[in-house]
């Protein structure tokens, strides 16, 4: 099977119809992705300027860290979940997008990040909580610099060329472009 | 007049200036988002606190001071990049319903987090008024989040 035909397969599935052609499905995922990510940016934010020591500092880092810990997973939950029921949505319009393709580059950063700062940094929290040290603080402004990436190309998407001649939404509906 | 402002609003050099490149736009609104993760993220979390579902080893009003700042810092990127993103279509955007919403839920959540819910976090509060209004914030910062998506779509 070729990609352009699997991705016409997903397009012509019926969760697919149903999200893109529905009318209110899209928005209310679209609306549940965007809240997801306040909750789930709002956790991680306090997580990674505690490794900066900007917030909590009376708290020992291991506090902060397993407190927030289930939060910050249900939110990774519910916002790859959304994010997939919106690709899964509209496939062939995605795949020609080349926002889409830096917002996934950017999320499997995310998955090397992960596992690169898993043994010295998120694998023993305990240790940061008598001393933060440099390759903790690199994480942190690491991770937030990744997610902040995610975020701005996560809405390019709504903008980019892969939109013209078939707006398939009205996401970009209030754009006025400068020739106008 | 209103209809005079909002016409002279979309001819601002603020309006001329999100719309002299195709990237302006969706570069404030990625600020825009990137605020309101900060904002509501930061009240989320404290919100969370007050009704007993997480960071439960530390005060609330511990909690709150500590994050406040970076609570105002999101509301700030808000509040400007917002209008500005307004003042492009401001005709049209205000009166779209699910802006009108939008605006409403946004005014009501600003005045309730600047008073009541400041008091909320206070250790002499009652539990259950704490939770109302832990609850009742969520909820109305929740509606400015939907009500915001929805103006794309009506």
């Amino acid at each position: 099977m070729t990609v352009p035909s699997m991705l016409e397969w997903i397009e012509s599935t019926g969760l697919s119809t149903a999200i893109r052609e529905g009318g209110l499905p899209y928005p209310i995922i679209g609306g549940v992705h965007l809240l997801t990510l306040a909750l789930f940016g709002g956790m991680l934010l306090a997580t990674d300027l505690r490794l900066l020591g900007w917030v909590m500092r009376r708290r020992p880092f291991s506090d902060v860290w397993y407190q927030l810990r289930p939060w910050k997973r249900l939110g990774f939950a519910i916002v790859v979940a959304t994010g997939l029921l919106l690709a899964w949505a509209e496939p062939v319009r995605l795949y020609s997008s080349p926002a889409f393709w830096v917002k996934m580059s950017l999320f499997a950063l995310v998955g090397v990040h992960a596992l690169v700062f898993r043994k010295k940094v998120y694998g023993h929290p305990e240790k940061l909580d008598a001393a933060i040290g440099s390759q903790a603080k690199l994480a942190a402004a690491l991770s937030l610099i990744l997610w902040a990436g995610l975020i701005v190309s996560g809405r390019l998407i709504a903008f980019d060329a892969s939109f013209d001649g078939t707006p398939l939404h009205q996401v970009n509906g209030k754009y006025v472009p400068s020739s106008k | 007049m209103p209809a005079e402002f909002f016409k002279w609003l979309v001819n601002s050099p603020w309006s001329h200036f999100m719309n002299s490149y195709e990237w302006v736009f969706p570069a404030v609104q990625s600020l825009h988002f990137i605020g309101f993760a900060m904002s509501i993220g930061t009240i989320a979390i404290v919100d969370l606190r007050l009704l007993g579902l997480g960071m439960r080893r530390q005060a609330a009003a511990d909690l709150a001071a500590d994050l406040a700042p970076w609570t105002r810092v999101g509301i700030a990127v808000m509040l400007i990049t917002g209008p500005l993103m307004f003042s492009t279509d401001a005709v049209a955007y205000h009166l779209n319903p699910a802006f009108q919403f939008k605006m409403v839920c946004l005014l009501l959540a600003l005045l309730f987090h600047f008073t009541l819910h400041r008091r909320a976090v206070h250790p002499g509060v009652r539990p259950i008024a704490a939770k109302l209004a832990a609850a009742l914030s969520l909820l109305l910062w929740t509606s400015v989040v939907a009500g915001g998506r929805m103006i794309a779509f009506i």
